[in-house]
């Protein structure tokens, strides 16, 4: 017996292992490794050799059965992935068809989630959130915010009065802003959502009840700055990093100086359509520096102090947002509108 | 307020098309646009009508066959005031009209239309709809209109905000780009003039602030030249005569409010500015009578009202064609009045809408002289006297600005000489002392009160876009926690959505009557709703919840689950609520159904599950023990926490729902009880036994009276007391009384036993499934069932 037979065996082995299968592999196994089988049948003999062949001979033949054996392992590894492959492509399903679930899909609101989305892009520029009462005394509705007895927005007409007392219901959020800064003292870095009240005949962009957020800074060497800077980075955030941003001059009794902010229209890119009225531009939140009045009425020194503040119209902007052109379908509550959200 | 291009250009040079014009005015926050262009049109030909028939359709349309010179067009047309003969503006298909209008070939009843004839308004030129615009009959056919139209004006529309009264005029458009072109701005000329006083002239309310009467005589009332009527036509305003026209142009041009009188109507010499007598009454120019109030200001003789101030005036004193002598007015009054008179009346006018926004006190002097020069040119008459009455001592105001101040408030810097020459070309006047400049403010612009307020002319004739953003703005404070109720609230809201809720938002208010179907009470009443809608504010959300449940019901939906969390207003004030509505079935069925058709209602035990499901640990459910009356008296319990009732559920009353088939789930938590326990805050970990758990099941019987959860109790007590049951669940109720006895109800439990040291024998667990039934007997007389 020589090394030529060995190797002759081994390269016979690999043939036979390269074209089995899952049967046959086993009786390889046997036929080469098994009691009886090629290798054990030599390994058995080499008492016959003399003790340099005896090494020789078993070493060589030791390396074949290693290497006959881990051959066939990584066979039946192979085969028996090919199996299951197999097997699987027969279980095959049809993924376009009906997954089944007990619960229908629930919603959420679209004014709640925009309240939630804005809140939270606002919590990541390091404000907090704050609450306000939704009936409010006429100081902190208009007399705290520089809105005086004669000034038009007191007039009865849009201000709902609850009966026998002299209260009312918030026209705006901004009283959130004279609560805020009567518990704290600055910085103040808080925003301010909720529930507002008109009175008013409703009609497709008008409804008696809408939603607010206000937001207020104040602190010392707080700057119309610093205002277009957290507006301009809310707005990319909200609607996207590329969106056009106009900061146009307005008028609010309690912020001075003052602005509008408009958004580049997301539907027509700015080229005029429906939406925007072919300008172009839609108008989402008025804002503005806050009037030192309003920092006198809740004894803040408005020499050391200043601040901004703004008022986002979250009706307006969800409304812009996803193309809804009547007010009243938020408050419809038809299944058919809210589960689309 | 409508303005026109070329007027605007006799007061101030510049060198922008409209559209570049308005573009320039809104960034300074005068929101301005193009209502009609000087050529709004392309492709828009002189025409002549050739032939006029009816159309066979429809009475109110002809066909038209007309002429460009080259080619016949068949036109359908619906105006009335055309004939045969006259030149008229076609436009060809293809023509685009304003507001991007494209002319295209359509059929129009029936019959095809090859264009359009166009009215002015059609081609932007005028507000005035309807007829066609008729040609001068030489002009030449074929031609494009706008080389036809001589002077083609534009017009804009100028929106301003409420404290920018001085704006609303030619002038002060004119102004405000002279600010920001810095452009001087120039008046119209107007001669002075040397006469008498008048005597008969007297001011008695403190509402008139100054008050300018003149008496004009030998004036000649006729149609107004057409460059008058060209203006009023275009800012909106019907042309009457040359003097009423006049003192309309004066304030459209310089924004001041004028109003003649004719003197020879006057019940006496006398003139009188005073508050009305209460119910006296007027008959005002629009042939409406008014009802006048002690607040309300007006100018009269002796005997009677002739004009509501500021507002409109009197019938009976009104210039007409036999006038020769006019008393004209040029006065300031109370804005605020004016307002409450106008809103009052529920009249509002060009003229009270200048007041209310306030006046300027100068310009009163100098819109009664343009005004009277006019009227000397147009209508010929001379002025005889004047009288010029100041209830106040004017004076302007001063207002010290400090540069440092400029750069706090705006957080950029503006050059100090950039500063003052914004501020001069808005008409203010300086003084430079060291590090101050005291401003002094034009009597036009009486909005800018203090510092801020120039700060805000600085930067806004500066433009906004000049302020840079900065991305290093962000002092990231650490974002507070949402309160504990908004936290407690979205819990619910993220849970409820994944069981199939949807979430709604209704509004706050109630009508009385919706109420009274609950039997809910009201707490706060609107005190001046618009619509009985708006009476009271909600005690509730199930009102809304109700509603919208029906809605969706008669929509046809099969299944409806809500929820809602908002404030509600009841006898504890106003509270933040949630709350949520379910009705019908639970599951969607779905095609692989087989076996697991459970019929399945939201009743009173799935809705208790969800909420058992959703709450907070240290919410407990426990009997009801004053069910609100919208409940099922039995079908109801109520939600605790420590040991106060912070809300009810149950099946809603059988009275509310009426003809509905199956029951409604209804729940309301009140959040406003519920605050942040720091026990259950942090969960305390306690280590579990590896060991198996054995698993039996038991039926028992007890009596339908028993109360459930006194069974429970027991079991609970059981696992309390530390031994080797440790978990139990209800599986199967079984109510056949003719199996199990009159009167009694069957439970089947499931009970998990392990003893966390060791594996359990048979004998142990049996041993201790007979400790809880002997309890269950002796306690509850709850036994086995065989």
């Amino acid at each position: 017996m020589n090394n030529i037979n060995i190797e002759e065996i081994v390269k016979e082995a690999t043939l036979q292992i390269k074209d089995a299968n899952l049967e046959s592999i086993e009786n390889i196994k046997v036929k080469y490794l098994g009691k009886n089988g090629i290798l054990t049948q030599i390994l058995k003999s080499l008492s016959n050799y003399s003790i340099e062949d005896k090494k020789r001979i078993g070493s060589i033949t030791n390396k074949a059965k290693n290497d006959i054996e881990n051959e066939i392992e990584l066979k039946k590894e192979t085969l028996k992935k090919a199996m299951l492959e197999e097997k699987m492509q027969k279980e095959k399903l049809d993924y376009s068809s009906n997954f089944y679930f007990p619960f229908p899909k629930g919603s959420f609101h679209p004014i709640i989630q925009a309240i939630e989305d804005i809140s939270s892009v606002f919590k990541s520029l390091g404000f907090s959130i704050a609450q306000g009462p939704e009936i409010e005394t006429e100081w902190y509705n208009f007399e705290a915010l520089n809105i005086s007895g004669n000034h038009p927005a007191r007039d009865t007409q849009d201000t709902f009065y609850l009966d026998g007392a002299k209260e009312l219901l918030r026209t705006h959020t901004s009283p959130g802003q004279i609560h805020v800064m009567e518990k704290q003292k600055p910085p103040i870095r808080v925003i301010v959502p909720g529930k507002v009240y008109r009175n008013e005949a409703s009609d497709a962009t008008h409804f008696s009840t809408f939603h607010q957020i206000e937001g207020l800074a104040v602190d010392e060497n707080i700057t119309f700055v610093d205002l277009k800077a957290v507006l301009s980075d809310f707005i990319h955030k909200f609607f996207g990093p590329s969106v056009g941003i106009r900061f146009r001059p307005s008028h609010f009794q309690f912020t001075e100086p003052s602005s509008e902010v408009d958004v580049q229209c997301i539907f027509c890119k700015g080229k005029g359509c429906n939406v925007c009225k072919n300008s172009g531009w839609v108008e989402i939140l008025g804002c503005g520096m806050v009037h030192p009045n309003v920092l006198k009425a809740v004894n803040y020194d408005s020499e050391k102090y200043t601040g901004y503040a703004f008022g986002i119209g979250v009706e307006r902007v969800t409304m812009f947002k996803h193309g809804i052109d009547d007010i009243r379908l938020f408050f419809e509550n038809d299944l058919r509108f809210l589960k689309q959200f | 307020m409508k303005v026109s291009y070329n007027l605007l250009k006799s007061f101030v040079n510049f060198n922008l098309s409209p559209k570049e014009l308005s573009d320039m005015l809104t960034p300074i926050g005068i929101e301005t646009s193009v209502v009609s262009s000087a050529c709004g049109w392309t492709n828009v030909v002189t025409a002549k009508i050739l032939d006029i028939q009816k159309h066979p359709e429809a009475d109110k349309l002809s066909l038209c066959k007309v002429s460009d010179g080259l080619n016949e067009y068949k036109i359908v047309c619906g105006a009335e005031n055309i004939t045969v003969g006259q030149i008229v503006p076609l436009a060809k298909i293809g023509a685009i009209l304003p507001e991007n209008f494209h002319i295209k070939k359509s059929k129009i009843r029936g019959i095809e239309s090859e264009g359009m004839l166009c009215s002015k308004k059609e081609l932007g030129l005028s507000e005035e709809s309807g007829s066609i615009y008729i040609l001068d009959n030489k002009t030449n056919l074929g031609l494009a209109l706008e080389n036809v139209l001589e002077n083609v004006d534009s017009v804009l529309n100028v929106e301003i905000t409420t404290n920018r009264g001085d704006v609303l005029s030619h002038l002060g458009v004119a102004r405000e780009i002279g600010a920001k072109l810095k452009k001087i701005v120039t008046y119209p000329k107007t001669k002075t003039f040397n006469v008498s006083g008048l005597n008969c002239l007297q001011i008695k309310s403190d509402l008139c602030l100054r008050y300018i009467g003149g008496i004009i005589s030998g004036v000649k009332i006729g149609e107004s030249p057409k460059w008058i009527k060209d203006i009023l036509e275009k800012s909106g305003i019907r042309s009457i005569n040359n003097i009423v026209d006049i003192t309309n142009y004066v304030m459209l041009e310089l924004g001041q409010p004028l109003h003649a009188f004719d003197l020879s109507k006057l019940l006496s010499k006398n003139i009188v500015v005073r508050t009305a007598n209460e119910l006296e009454k007027i008959t005002a120019l629009d042939d409406k009578e008014y009802t006048l109030s002690s607040q309300m200001l007006v100018i009269a003789d002796d005997k009677q009202p002739i004009a509501i101030a500021g507002v409109m005036g009197g019938q009976h004193s009104g210039i007409d064609e036999r006038t020769e002598t006019v008393f004209l007015e040029s006065a300031i009054f109370d804005s605020v009045s004016i307002r409450k008179t106008s809103k009052k009346l529920n009249l509002s006018t060009d003229s009270s809408y200048r007041f209310e926004r306030g006046v300027s006190w100068d310009m009163a002097e100098i819109a009664f002289l343009r005004a009277v020069n006019l009227i000397s040119d147009i209508a010929g008459g001379k002025i005889e006297a004047r009288e010029d009455l100041q209830n106040i001592k004017y004076e302007k105001t001063s207002i010290v600005l400090r540069i440092e101040r400029v750069f706090k408030v705006l957080g950029y810097k503006i050059d100090e000489d950039e500063i003052m020459e914004i501020l001069r070309y808005l008409g203010i006047y300086l003084q430079l002392k060291s590090e101050v400049i005291i401003c002094t403010v034009p009597s036009w612009r009486n909005d800018i009160k203090e510092e801020v307020d120039l700060i805000e002319e600085i930067v806004r004739i500066k433009g906004y876009d000049t302020i840079p953003v900065k991305k290093t703005h962000a002092v990231c404070l650490p974002a507070s926690q949402d309160s504990f109720i908004c936290e407690t609230a979205k819990v619910f809201r993220v849970k409820l959505n994944s069981l199939g809720f949807s979430e709604v938002l209704n509004c706050s208010f109630c009508e009385i009557k919706e109420l009274e179907k609950f039997g809910l009470k009201y707490s706060v009443k609107i005190a001046n709703p618009v619509s009985k809608e708006n009476e009271v504010l909600r005690p509730s959300l199930l009102p809304g919840l109700y509603k919208n449940l029906m809605l969706n019901v008669s929509q046809g939906a099969e299944s409806v689950a809500l929820f809602e969390h908002g404030k509600i207003f009841n006898e504890l004030g106003e509270r933040q609520a949630f709350a949520f509505i379910a009705f019908g079935q639970v599951w969607q069925e779905w095609w692989k159904w087989e076996g697991q058709k459970i019929n399945s209602k939201y009743d009173f035990y799935f809705g208790g599950g969800i909420i058992k499901n959703i709450m907070p640990k240290n919410f407990l459910i426990d009997q009801n023990l004053n069910p609100e009356m919208c409940f099922h008296t039995g079908k109801t319990a109520s939600i605790m926490c420590k040991g106060k009732v912070i809300g009810q559920f149950g099946i809603l009353n059988p009275y509310i729902i009426q003809d509905l088939k199956e029951e409604i789930f209804y729940c309301q938590i009140d959040l406003s009880f519920i605050e942040k326990d720091k026990n259950f805050d942090t969960v305390q970990y306690k280590s579990f036994s590896k060991l198996p758990l054995v698993k039996r099941d038991i039926s028992i019987i007890a009596d339908k009276e028993l109360p459930f959860f006194k069974i429970e109790k027991v079991i609970r007590s059981i696992i309390k007391s530390g031994g080797i049951l440790k978990e139990y669940s209800l599986f199967s109720v079984y109510t056949d009384e003719t199996k199990i006895g009159a009167g009694k109800i069957s439970y089947s439990f499931r009970l998990q036993y392990r003893d966390d040291n060791k594996t359990l024998t048979d004998t142990e667990v049996n041993n201790a499934m007979n400790n809880l039934l002997e309890k269950l007997d002796y306690d509850l007389q709850v036994k086995l069932r065989e």
